[in-house]
């Protein structure tokens, strides 16, 4: 049981996708102008990592080491587009604002990383917890940038606006450029917390 | 089994299943995105032409505008492919409505545009779709800039520092509403005119 | 003329990275050498031309003409896959030298969102076959330059007194935080 955990706890902070692993970083800047948009850029994620996952890990003794590669890519974009079509018919408006990083989730290197080094050599249960903690790590971080963005870009969290309308706000975050330096900064904290984590213990 | 032929079965087997599985989702997925996307139309519709109590869409009868010359009447159905007429109660026309399209800082800016048929005056417009910056460009989307249009008829020069005061730090975002109001609004009332 | 506002277009107004943030991953991970940067990039612009063919050709002459649209993210990647392992194969056989220059980063480019992103893009705005090869060109010398642009930075900071936290990737990001500030400045050029 407690290997099962770890493989769930472990993309939450120390295999942490986004800011440990550096992977799949082009939604992490493109989608986080606001908290909500990352929220729901993380779960769409999420929901294609467990499924892919999930899916791999049962076809592993199916499907020859040859040709993985392509199944791989199929069954994440089997996924991704289920996920876009669905989001399109139930949540039009986030699906307006993800835009094409809905479909471009297939190359999102988490995904093929998971699959290749973790579903396709684990059992359904641990791929799928692995999956899931991935998934949710990322999910954490891109709600964590988003709300920062929206709170110094836009003066608003979750889309509830607590400045005047008329104060003035950094817009600077809301802007390309401030993706980029949030994430800088964010990655720095990262790592002064897990050298303080390191020296602790 | 032949190992090169096992990996063309698998291959085609998982290929099939997932062509199979999204023509599915699509069938599903695919009435209730045109459903809302109409929806959302004709709220936006509502909007813009608020006397309006049942509303035709123009170019499903695009017939009806060929007459004398065909290659303008071409020209006009083109550029009016989404145009709307408003009726009131007695079936008689109120006014029509347009989507006018301009090129924002994140691609297209998609404005509806609603006239008045008797005054030819804009009656208002609502944002139909934009991929601008939130908290700069997407400031398009406030009424008070939005009801800078209003009353506005083709005789007014709708242009920027002129008649339209751009928004502070999103003056394409503005221009890009302002061609976007601009562009088919003559076509427009030229094809509702005809209509009559 | 059109034709050189797509291109100027893609390499500075809209760049794809610094602008679109398509391509982040081989940004952050081969900007450490401007010589290694070169060679991605110039191996991305490639792929990016013969996929912008290649999608075009797909999007209007088999998926919409059978109505097949939404299959259009599953049989873009798998092409634009199939199409890369080809060339890799192609560039071996017949000119070594290319393929020692170019070879380790076409495997690569696959999982580069860039290319896929700028193949949804150009269908999205409807190009002609012409606009979406100079669109692919252009989007691929903006990646380059981009990509040039950071490793030239990054080199350079070896020498600098970085804090400690921000060493390695964190200051990158600053760094493109700076450069995208930059092109901010090509804005409503085109």
């Amino acid at each position: 049981m407690g290997g099962l955990m770890k493989e769930f706890f472990k993309g939450l902070w120390n295999d942490n996708p986004t800011f440990r692993l550096q992977i799949g970083l082009c939604p992490v800047l493109a989608v986080t102008s606001s908290a909500l948009n990352g929220l729901g850029m993380g779960l769409a994620t999420t929901f294609v990592l467990i499924c892919s996952s999930v899916l791999i890990s049962l076809l592993k003794n199916v499907i020859p080491s040859k040709v993985r590669i392509p199944c791989y890519i199929i069954v994440i974009a089997t996924f991704s587009t289920i996920v876009d079509l669905v989001m399109h018919a139930f949540l039009p408006d986030l699906h307006r604002v993800l835009g094409i990083f809905i479909p471009l989730i297939v190359v999102n290197c988490i995904l093929m990383g998971r699959a290749e080094a973790f579903a396709s050599k684990n059992s359904v249960v641990s791929s799928a917890l692995d999956g899931l903690g991935m998934g949710l790590g990322f999910t954490w971080a891109l709600t964590l940038i988003g709300a920062i963005r929206e709170i110094l870009g836009s003066g608003s969290i979750f889309n509830h606006k607590f400045v005047a309308d008329t104060a003035a706000t950094f817009g600077f975050f809301s802007l390309p450029p401030g993706a980029f330096v949030t994430v800088g900064i964010l990655i720095a904290g990262m790592n002064i917390i897990s050298a303080r984590l390191r020296k602790a213990s | 089994m032949n190992e090169s032929v096992r990996m063309i079965v698998v291959l085609t087997v998982i290929a099939m299943v997932s062509g199979g599985l999204l023509a599915w989702v699509n069938d599903w997925t695919g009435a209730i995105i045109s459903e809302n996307q109409l929806q959302a139309m004709m709220a936006s519709i509502q909007e813009v032409l608020p006397t309006a109590t049942r509303v035709e869409i123009l170019s499903s009868s695009p017939s009806t505008l060929v007459e004398e010359d065909p290659d303008q009447a071409r020209e006009v159905e083109q550029a009016t492919t989404e145009m709307f007429i408003g009726f009131d109660d007695n079936d008689r026309p109120v006014g029509y409505a347009f989507v006018g399209e301009g090129p924002g800082y994140g691609g297209a800016v998609r404005v509806l545009v609603g006239v008045d048929g008797a005054s030819g005056k804009i009656l208002g417009i609502s944002i139909v779709s934009h991929a601008e910056t939130p908290g700069l460009g997407s400031r398009i989307e406030e009424e008070s800039f939005r009801s800078q249009f209003v009353g506005k008829t083709l005789n007014d020069p709708i242009a920027l520092g002129r008649d339209i005061d751009a928004l502070t730090g999103a003056t394409v975002s503005s221009r890009a509403v302002v061609q976007a109001v601009r562009t088919g609004f003559e076509d427009a009332s030229i094809a509702y005119e005809r209509s009559r | 003329m059109e034709l050189f506002y797509i291109f100027i277009g893609a390499v500075f107004v809209n760049n794809f990275v610094l602008v679109r943030f398509l391509g982040i991953c081989p940004f952050m991970g081969v900007s450490k050498q401007t010589e290694t940067a070169l060679g991605m990039g110039l191996a991305t612009t490639f792929v990016m031309v013969v996929s912008a063919a290649l999608t075009w050709l797909l999007q209007w002459f088999v998926l919409e003409p059978f109505g097949l649209p939404f299959l259009q993210t599953p049989v873009f990647i798998l092409s634009i896959a199939s199409m890369v392992q080809l060339v890799e194969m192609f560039l071996n056989k017949t000119s070594p030298g290319l393929h020692r220059a170019l070879g380790i980063y076409l495997p690569l480019i696959t999982t580069n969102c860039a290319v896929l992103g700028f193949s949804l893009i150009a269908v999205q705005g409807a190009y002609s076959f012409i606009q979406s090869i100079i669109f692919g060109l252009g989007a691929g010398v903006g990646f380059t330059l981009a990509l040039m642009l950071l490793a030239g930075i990054r080199e350079e900071m070896q020498f600098a007194d970085v804090p400690e936290p921000l060493k390695g990737i964190g200051i990158a990001f600053v760094i493109a935080g700076l450069l995208s500030l930059a092109f901010s400045g090509f804005s409503g050029l085109v």
